[in-house]
């Protein structure tokens, strides 16, 4: 086993634990907190992959931002809220859990599926990429690419998605703004 | 292996500088403070009370580690290590001199933003870890000013960005002064290639950068939160903030992270904005002054030299300026700085086009 293979696995295993306890924690604060090094797996993940742009940006919006928000609004509702939370009767199997528990069955199967039947060592697309040199390579710096794509190439998207984050900015400053007296 | 050694070795090495830092910052600190007030500071221990924070530390190791009994146990005692490390991850790709940087990453600037933020998470954490009114009002407050004052801190190093075109801390460096292999132009007239100097710093190529620095200098006081940004530990309404309940081992780690983050703010802009380990000293005709205080050791001088300045013009601030208060913390943020900061990437922009 290669060191990116060992290294892999173990980002692999701290994700899906800490993605476990996430979930199964009634202690709300600390899946928080758990969820921070479920993000910090993911972003090791991405720089095995090569994506060290993408790992990046996924620390600066999901731990500096977004975490930090939903710890905002923990902080801000009271304990009262937190409590009812774990308070509520937990058993593994109750008729309440069915539609989940469906919904993830069929995905695990779908996903066994797609390992079983995808043949990862030759695909098609892999080996044509491969032999007209249209692979990244490790030494390569992607960010100029990403920005000239971005201007060019995916433009309209880029805009609208600016113009929708514009709209929920207006939005939140009309909402939160105090009522005139008419 | 030995390749691996290395790093270690260069991990170590950063880990106890800034350990060294944090002690010799404090006393400076105390001796400042005290030349400001018309005090004298330290005294007794050792010549001029030079051994004063080592014997603090020495006190502080040997003290009881009191975890509150109504706190959350595990994130109260692993927040200060998340705070510390947080900090010390950025050290890891700042550039020390002419090839001396310990990880030549392409996107360094963009790893430090991203580092500095989980900070934020370690302050949230000690302040809900510890239970405590005045703990997690303080974590509030540091989060809430750290995340305001990150935008306008953000603009002015993409307004540096888009005159230097990359992120890689080395090549911002290697950019200001006689080894940049592009032109260098003073204020975008005079070609100063072969003369550096302090001509060739980032804030005399583009003299809008000027502006720039003085809004990332007053972002980075915030977001280390030394006064006059210090709300988030303001003594007479909130006992010490987000760290009140800590003791001994711990209290150090976080002091150490603050003086660690002071550090390597400092460092930053010195980086972008100043030259990084560039002399200032320009070529002058024969008498070569550039060319003979540049290199790997010269580099490590002037980029001390210019990062310890700036610390000291933080303490300076600090002892002289009184609190803000929250809400003008936050006007000054949101209407003042961050406009000021759109300006200066729209200058950058129309530089790059026209005089470029």
């Amino acid at each position: 086993m290669t060191l990116v293979q060992a290294l892999f696995y173990l980002m692999a295993f701290v994700a899906l634990g800490s993605a476990v306890f996430v979930a199964s924690t009634k202690n709300l604060v600390r899946s928080i907190f758990m969820f921070f090094i479920t993000l910090m797996a993911l972003a090791g993940l991405y720089v095995l992959a090569l994506a060290d742009f993408v790992a990046i940006t996924q620390i600066v919006i999901y731990v500096g931002g977004i975490l930090v928000l939903i710890l905002f609004a923990f902080m801000l509702s009271g304990r009262e809220n937190l409590n009812y939370i774990s308070a509520i009767q937990n058993k593994f199997i109750s008729i309440r859990k069915l539609p989940a528990l469906l919904l993830a069955a069929l995905f695990l199967i779908g996903l066994i599926n797609v390992v079983v039947k995808m043949d990862t060592g030759n695909l098609e697309w892999v080996k044509i990429s491969m032999e007209q040199k249209n692979d990244i390579q490790p030494t390569i710096e992607m960010t100029g690419n990403i920005g000239v794509n971005l201007m060019t190439h995916y433009l309209l998207p880029f805009e609208a998605v600016s113009i929708l984050l514009m709209i929920a900015l207006i939005g939140a400053a009309h909402l939160s703004r105090k009522e005139v007296a008419v | 292996m030995n390749f691996y050694l290395t790093y270690f070795f260069i991990a170590i090495g950063l880990f106890g500088f800034s350990a060294l830092f944090a002690l010799f910052g404090v006393y400076a600190e105390r001796k400042l403070s005290a030349f400001i007030q018309d005090r004298l500071g330290p005294t007794e221990t050792g010549t001029f009370g030079s051994l004063q924070t080592i014997a603090d530390i020495l006190k502080m190791l040997q003290k009881e580690l009191i975890i509150p009994t109504a706190a959350d146990k595990l994130l109260f005692m692993m927040a200060p290590a998340v705070i510390f490390i947080a900090v010390y991850l950025g050290f890891a790709v700042l550039p020390w001199g002419p090839g001396l940087a310990p990880a030549k990453l392409n996107l360094g600037l963009y790893y430090l933003f991203a580092v500095l933020s989980i900070e934020t998470l370690g302050i949230l954490m000690a302040g809900w870890g510890s239970n405590n009114k005045y703990s997690i009002l303080g974590a509030m407050r540091s989060a809430a000013q750290i995340v305001s004052y990150e935008i306008p801190a953000g603009f002015a190093i993409i307004s540096v960005v888009m005159i230097s075109q990359t992120l890689n801390l080395q090549t911002i460096a290697t950019q200001q002064g006689i080894l940049s292999s592009e032109k260098v132009t003073f204020a975008g007239f005079w070609d100063v290639s072969n003369i550096g100097g302090i001509f060739s710093w980032n804030v005399f190529r583009a003299p809008h950068l000027l502006v720039a620095f003085v809004i990332y200098f007053i972002a980075s006081l915030a977001e280390s939160n030394r006064a006059p940004f210090d709300v988030p530990e303001a003594e007479s309404e909130l006992v010490a903030g987000f760290h009140t309940e800590y003791t001994g081992l711990r209290f150090a780690l976080v002091f150490l992270a603050e003086y660690s983050m002071m550090f390597m703010v400092s460092m930053i802009g010195a980086v972008l904005f100043l030259g990084a380990w560039n002399t200032p000293l320009p070529n002058m005709g024969v008498v070569e002054l550039a060319a003979w205080t540049t290199g790997a050791g010269w580099g490590i001088f002037w980029i001390a030299l210019k990062t310890l300045s700036l610390v000291g013009i933080q303490m300076w601030i600090r002892w002289t300026l009184p609190r803000f208060r929250v809400d003008q913390l936050m006007n000054f943020c949101w209407k003042v700085l961050t406009p000021a900061a759109f300006a200066c990437v729209l200058v950058s922009g129309l530089w790059r086009i026209f005089l470029m």
